[in-house]
């Protein structure tokens, strides 16, 4: 080839032009030798940067994210609610305290009144506009709303659902990604105002902005300006190092026009969104301006302020350097700049800005840990939202997933678990102790808090869901309930003999269970022997029942788990989440109307359309009266039997209906409690099923305990469905007697289990009072 | 040119088509198959009878305005036809007040309308369970009891239930 050029050249000098034609030959000659090496060598390489460029942009190209939102708040007159209750729904709904509820997000407190300024949300039963309202609250109780400023009551209002989570249904991994149309348009021109003023016009490389900067920084000395366009500095996230060699600068300045020349300005934008820098957590770099609104405010991006935007605009520039829980004066200061280049291009008005620039940061003390806030429901709602739904509904893109979760009881919750834990390691049990609450609306079966962990922020293993355990105790009352159905035989009053029993067992051995106390109490009533939790008893009136009838019975209740038709079983040698246990309490708490527990309300389709709901339904279960009268006897539990520690460890008193469970050697321990309308599970344990010294009582009751201090206690409801009806007995003898009798007990019997005799103080009663009508009647006795 | 006349042929086939989505669609809507409960027989067999066997006698408890208000707008929702609408409200007011017999009922009733006899039963069984057992809800439970078992095919449970109705009018029963 060089041979061939010589040659070439050779011939032109014969012809000797003149000498400016010679020197545009030389030009000309160069020319061609440049695009030859340029061809020969700089297109492949530019094909291998456009090559990476494009596959890098590609492969990042994600759906996008479901949307899962906790319950709407309702507010009306009347409705349990506690100002400082009010308060903790408005802050995770992503509401800011204000001196003025003057816009859409924020709240104002006054004494027992909070001025709410709601925003416009598409709820899954129809789109509400914005609308500020006053709420008064007194005696832990909403005493009135009314609309602002023309100041009428409502009857009913509801607070915009806080969003919990955005998640792939399908995939374990979660990323907060938004669409460009989506992003807040403040953010989407503030950040090219800051970053990029020519970005809509440039090729991908704006020279003007290199000479700009250039000029600047000549002009200062150092670089204070950097001409990157916002398409350099995607190029540069994508391929992150930190060497600033003028090949480096080359190569991006490439790739940026090859990004430039394949995709739209509003694709670039929108990959930028999500790929930028903004921020460290751990090991795990944050990407993206989805992720760093719940990184930095725990808040969906679209739910932040002008100045919330502005500070993560300003991040751009050094994540690390302007960290603002380090450097929150660096943070501010950066802040306000960006807030600044607001008004400079007319994004805000100079008063907006400087409104804004006055605010506080309002970035959270901590990042919460990685992964969704409130993971362990989430997972529940992973897989409710996998057994209801087909593969390919949840396959389309933004889902906007409606659930039960009631932030303030999982607060109240979460706190009840990781203090109560603490508590329990400070008295001397493991520190190493796991739990799992569970807690749930009993007539809807509305999942409103679930815990999987002792340490609510960690994803991991979800004992709530997972964790099989044997549940003790807590399997008794299904026992009584069978008895109690076979009303010919039994009743709370009826007699069984707590003693020594011997069982041979599948294998040939003995099992000769003793009581917790190790001691026999010998003849007993089927309530004392429930309420006091005697394993003898327990055992003796089970074998007279039959242990299928009691395997079938855990079935008909709503779980579905494999359990062995062995005697021990009466004792709770079955092993059940704390899921199961729930669904089995929820049954019984609402009065034998069982309602599969969900999480799930409904799910629609990005733009709002319904694509499912989940009705509520429920199954009645056969000898509702039977569960009535259990019901009575589960609050004489916490009343006088093993659970009777359970008042002193509330605020309020109130009728409650619970049950203990210890396992073999003090494994687990179960605490299954009710009021009137909530259900809720807890168990404490070690995850290797070692001994852990814990029972029934001194743990998860604790729990159980410290997370109703914090919630309405209405009482549970004892009124006896047809079939069941209260009467007076002696409390002794079990006989009938009048109210006025001594040792008169009011207790409900299933219809035609009644006593049959009398206590002589009636008989008594009784012969008075027909002798008196007889004597008015002036009838003769015969 | 020649594509528009083209489509211009397609157009006697076309209305032809419409004609026969609307023929059908009117067929459906205006001939229901034989277990369909329409608006009015809820009306005929459980309201109106219920309101005439309670003789005036309400015996709701005071009711919650936050509930009022859903029950309004469930009924709203209900005379549109839009009956998953309703139970949607209705749920939301069963959140309020869960063990509210009215609510319960109510529900009972979409659940009748929509043609689901299992829940409607279920709903009313609840509602009695821990309703006040006597005067008009009492009523409408049971016939919303006999009607559902009616087409559950319950013959027999269906007219023992009829009956109950017209024992709501006594007494309470033993157990309140």
């Amino acid at each position: 080839m060089s041979k061939r050029k010589k040659k070439t050249a050779a011939r032109r000098k014969k012809a000797s032009p003149p000498k400016q034609r010679r020197w545009f030959g030389k030009i000309w000659r160069l020319g061609l030798l440049l695009v030859g090496i340029f061809t020969g060598l700089m297109l492949p390489w530019v094909i291998y940067l456009n090559y990476q460029v494009t596959t890098e942009f590609e492969g990042r190209k994600w759906d996008l994210p479901s949307h899962v939102y906790a319950r709407a708040l309702d507010l009306y007159q009347g409705a349990l609610l506690s100002r400082s209750d009010l308060e903790l729904e408005l802050k995770a709904a992503g509401y800011r305290a204000a001196s003025d509820a003057s816009r859409p997000g924020l709240y104002r407190v006054s004494g027992s009144t909070v001025d709410i300024y709601r925003r416009s949300f598409g709820f899954h039963d129809g789109f509400e506009e914005s609308r500020k309202v006053r709420v008064r609250l007194g005696s832990g109780k909403v005493t009135a709303v009314s609309s602002l400023p023309a100041g009428q009551s409502l009857d009913l209002f509801r607070l915009e659902p806080s969003e919990i989570a955005a998640i792939y249904p399908l995939q374990k991994e979660d990323r907060t990604l938004i669409r460009i149309e989506q992003a807040p348009p403040l953010l989407v021109t503030g950040l090219q105002s800051v970053e990029d003023r020519n970005f809509k016009h440039h090729p991908g490389v704006d020279l003007r902005g290199i000479l700009r900067a250039a000029f600047a920084n000549l002009k200062a000395g150092k670089a204070v300006q950097g001409g990157s366009t916002l398409t350099q500095q995607l190029v540069k996230n994508y391929f992150l190092t930190h060497d600033r060699t003028i090949a480096r600068k080359f190569n991006e300045a490439i790739m940026a026009l090859l990004l430039e020349a394949h995709y739209g300005k509003s694709e670039i934008l929108e990959a930028y969104l999500n790929e930028v820098f903004l921020g460290q957590q751990g090991a795990f770099a944050v990407h993206g301006f989805g992720q760093a609104s719940l990184f930095y405010f725990d808040q969906p991006l679209d739910r932040l302020e002008a100045n919330q935007i502005a500070l993560l605009i300003g991040l751009v520039k050094g994540a690390s350097y302007y960290n603002p829980r380090r450097h929150p004066e660096r943070a501010r200061g950066r802040r306000n700049q960006v807030l600044a280049s607001f008004a400079e291009t007319g994004l805000l008005t100079e008063a907006q800005a400087r409104q804004q620039a006055a605010l506080p940061l309002g970035v959270t003390e901590k990042p919460r840990t990685r992964g969704t806030r409130y993971h362990a429901f989430v997972d529940l709602v992973r897989r409710q939202l996998a057994q209801v739904y087909q593969e390919d509904d949840l396959k389309t893109e933004g889902l906007r997933i409606f659930t039960t979760l009631a932030p303030l009881v999982q607060e109240k919750a979460q706190a009840a678990v990781s203090e109560g834990l603490k508590q329990l390691e400070a008295r001397g049990l493991s520190p190493t102790l796991q739990a799992a609450m569970v807690v749930a609306d009993i007539s809807t079966g509305e999942v409103q808090g679930l815990v999987g962990d002792r340490n609510p922020n960690r994803a991991g293993f979800n004992r709530a869901i997972h964790a099989r355990r044997q549940i003790g105790s807590v399997i008794k009352p299904l026992v009584y309930l069978l008895a109690l159905e076979h009303k010919q035989d039994y009743s709370l009053v009826s007699r069984i003999m707590d003693e020594p029993i011997s069982l041979r067992q599948a294998d040939g051995s003995a099992w000769s269970p003793s009581n917790y106390d190790n001691k026999s109490h010998g003849e007993v009533t089927l309530l004392e022997a429930l309420t006091r939790s005697y394993n003898q008893a327990t055992v003796r009136l089970g074998m007279n029942i039959g242990v299928n009838h009691l395997v079938s019975r855990i079935q008909q209740l709503g779980v579905q788990a494999n359990v062995d038709p062995v005697p021990s079983i009466f004792l709770g040698a079955v092993e059940l989440t704390p899921l199961e246990v729930t669904q089995i309490y929820q049954s019984i708490a609402a009065g034998g109307f069982s309602v599969p527990l969900r999480s799930l309300i409904a799910v629609q389709t990005a733009d709002g359309n319904e694509l499912v709901r989940y009705p509520l339904r429920m199954v009645p279960q056969p000898n509702r009266e039977a569960i009535a009268v259990l019901n009575y006897a589960l609050t004489q539990v916490v009343e006088q039997g093993t659970a009777s520690a359970l008042p002193g460890l509330l605020a309020q008193s109130g009728t409650i209906a619970g049950k203990t469970g210890t396992t073999n050697d003090r494994r687990d321990s179960w605490f299954v409690g009710y009021t009137r309308n909530q259900v809720a599970v807890s168990w404490v344990g070690e995850d290797d099923n070692r001994p852990a010294g814990v029972t029934g009582s001194n743990a998860a009751m604790q729990l159980w305990g410290r997370l109703f201090r914090q919630l309405p206690i209405e009482s549970v409801d004892l009124r006896m469905p047809d079939g069941a009806y209260w009467l007076w007995v002696d409390r002794n003898s079990g006989l009938l007697t009048l109210e006025d009798c001594e040792g008169a007990v009011q207790i409900p019997f299933v219809d035609g289990s009644g006593p049959a005799q009398s206590t002589a103080c009636m008989s008594a009663r009784q012969d008075d009072e027909e002798s008196f009508w007889r004597k008015l009647l002036g009838k003769k006795k015969q | 040119m020649a594509r528009k006349s083209n489509n211009m042929t397609h157009w006697p086939r076309q209305i032809l088509a419409w004609a026969l989505v609307l023929l059908l669609s009117g067929c459906a809507s205006t001939a229901p198959g034989p277990s369909a409960t329409q608006q009015p027989e809820v009306e005929a067999r459980v309201r109106e009878p219920a309101r005439q066997d309670s003789d005036g006698i309400q015996v709701f408890p005071l009711q919650n305005p936050a509930v009022k208000e859903l029950l309004a707008d469930a009924s709203n929702a209900e005379q549109t036809g839009d009956y998953g609408q309703a139970a949607s409200y209705l749920e939301r007011a069963l959140r309020i007040q869960p063990r509210d017999p009215e609510i319960l009922q109510s529900m009972a009733e979409v659940q009748l309308q929509m043609q689901d006899y299992e829940q409607a039963l279920n709903f009313a069984t609840r509602s009695y369970d821990i309703g006040p057992r006597v005067g008009e809800i009492c009523s409408r439970n049971w016939r919303t009891i006999s009607v559902s078992k009616e087409y559950l095919g319950d013959s027999k449970g269906s007219v023992d239930a009829e009956k109950k109705a017209a024992v709501c009018m006594n007494t309470k029963p033993r157990g309140l």
